[in-house]
């Protein structure tokens, strides 16, 4: 992990080790702090590779803490998680925002390795996220994937799509109004169409408060993920007032 | 699992379609996917089946909660319960779907109030905050003495008994149809209620394309429901 600084000034920080990959039983702890007025951007370097899980051995397990102080503001973009055929796999993240800490986050879900074969051939997948504002919780996702047990392709679950995102676009303390009108404004030409052009759908949830999120599926990553990159760019300006700004790696 | 007869008929009235608390505007995503053709007739019963695992479980767990808590609450008070409402609340992340179960759950609480006079119920009732209608269903059953489990049970078969309904308004689905559908689901709703129930893990629910649709309810330039 090193951290370099943006072309906003922000901390641009690389997580290296889940790219090489998760194997069962690996144990993954992450804790940031950012001190009053700090402004840090946190990707990967590549996607998280969830490898298949020995007969009889542990879960894979990751979890993340990340505390916001007053005023700060974190973009946490990290690469696609790819389960492989096999695995089993559980991650925890909690996000602690105080007054006027700011938060994009995405999180981008994958079926497997497509290319081999593999869709929603992992074994065992719980990805628990939870956000926090003043104390209070003000988004809980907690989601358990058995694909073998219960099927995603229900119209209930993923129906025709394979890929799954969400962007969190918080400020602790932002008026409700904010909230309402970045829906409106990024909800008119995202939402009011049964499915994109590119195979993507998307809709857009206020919070309780403090925030909104947006949630796509699609058939294909690469539009998934190009949406996403849409999405945070038009929301970074209107919150923030300021150009979102790409990690360094080629899209 | 059963109540008494006393028991069995008042948790009747509060599980009917028919009470009035306004559950028949609310649709919860799935106009969405009708109008989208994203669900049809023949898809609806594994559609519920996968709602009861999920959503089902997860709401289960509230009204268990729920149940729970009414339980200590004259020596816990109101806080348990207003943390319980505050955490449902952050898991509904469609705002129409989490305004209708506060609506709902408000309604449900008052009208429950006034039918039992609980006066724990009364002061759960006018805590600060939103009150949803699982929570609200499980602290009923206590004050009238309705076992937890059963509770749920009923909850989960009004709330499934809503979904179908919803969707005989949207699609051809014919009564005799509804109701067998209605009747295989209810090993699905008790298999629910034990997952719920089972510690130590905490209930999870996995349907993005039903809260995808309830985030775009807002959006359908018609709409026959208020979510």
């Amino acid at each position: 992990m090193r951290a370099f600084r943006g072309p906003t000034g922000q901390a641009l920080v690389h997580l290296n080790n889940t790219s090489g990959g998760i194997l069962g039983g690996d144990r993954l702890d992450l804790r940031a702090e950012l001190a009053p007025g700090a402004r840090a951007q946190i990707t990967t370097t590549g996607a998280t590779r969830i490898y298949r899980s020995r007969a009889g051995a542990l879960e894979s397990l990751s979890t993340a803490h990340f505390d916001l102080a007053e005023d700060t503001l974190l973009e946490l973009l990290p690469d696609p998680v790819i389960p492989f055929a096999g695995s089993r796999f559980a991650q925890s993240t909690t996000v602690n925002l105080a007054a006027g800490a700011t938060l994009f986050w995405w999180e981008i879900l994958a079926p497997g390795r497509e290319a081999a074969g593999e869709v929603f051939a992992f074994e065992d997948l719980r990805i628990e996220t939870e956000i926090r504002a003043g104390g209070f919780p003000i988004a809980i996702d907690r989601m358990h994937l058995q694909p073998q047990a219960r099927p995603l392709e229900s119209p209930a679950r993923m129906g025709p799509y394979r890929h799954l995102a969400s962007l969190y676009v918080c400020r602790a303390g932002e008026p409700a109004a904010t909230w309402r009108s970045m829906e409106e404004q990024l909800g008119v030409q995202n939402c009011a169409c049964t499915e994109q052009p590119d195979g993507v759908v998307w809709g857009i949830g206020l919070l309780t408060c403090d925030g909104l999120v947006i949630r796509g599926m699609s058939r294909s990553g690469a539009a998934l993920v190009a949406g996403l990159r849409e999405f945070w760019r038009a929301a970074r300006l209107l919150l923030t007032g300021e150009p979102a700004s790409l990690p360094r790696k080629i899209y | 699992m059963f109540p008494d007869a006393l028991g069995f008929l008042r948790l009747l009235q509060l599980a009917d379609s028919a009470l009035p608390i306004g559950a028949a505007a609310h649709s919860l995503g799935i106009e969405t996917l009708a109008a989208e053709a994203a669900l049809d007739t023949g898809q609806l019963p594994a559609f519920l089946r996968a709602w009861l695992e999920e959503a089902g479980t997860l709401e289960a767990s509230w009204c268990l909660q729920a149940a729970a808590i009414f339980d200590t609450g004259e020596t816990t008070g109101t806080a348990p319960w207003i943390d319980l409402n505050r955490t449902i609340a952050a898991t509904k992340p469609a705002r129409e779907s989490r305004a209708a179960s506060a609506v709902l759950g408000r309604r449900f609480l008052d009208l429950a109030c006034g039918l039992s006079g609980n006066s724990l119920l009364n002061d759960f009732s006018r805590a600060a905050g939103d009150i949803h209608l699982a929570a609200a269903f499980g602290a009923t059953g206590r004050a009238l003495a309705i076992g937890p489990a059963t509770a749920a049970a009923a909850y989960l078969h009004q709330s499934v008994a809503g979904l179908v309904a919803a969707f005989q308004k949207l699609l051809p689905l014919g009564q005799r149809q509804a109701s067998r559908i209605l009747w295989d689901l209810k090993p699905t709703i008790l298999a629910s209620i034990e997952r719920a129930a089972a510690p130590p893990t905490r209930a999870a629910c996995f349907l993005p394309a039903i809260e995808i649709a309830s985030m775009r309810h807002p959006w359908l330039s018609t709409r026959l429901f208020v979510s």
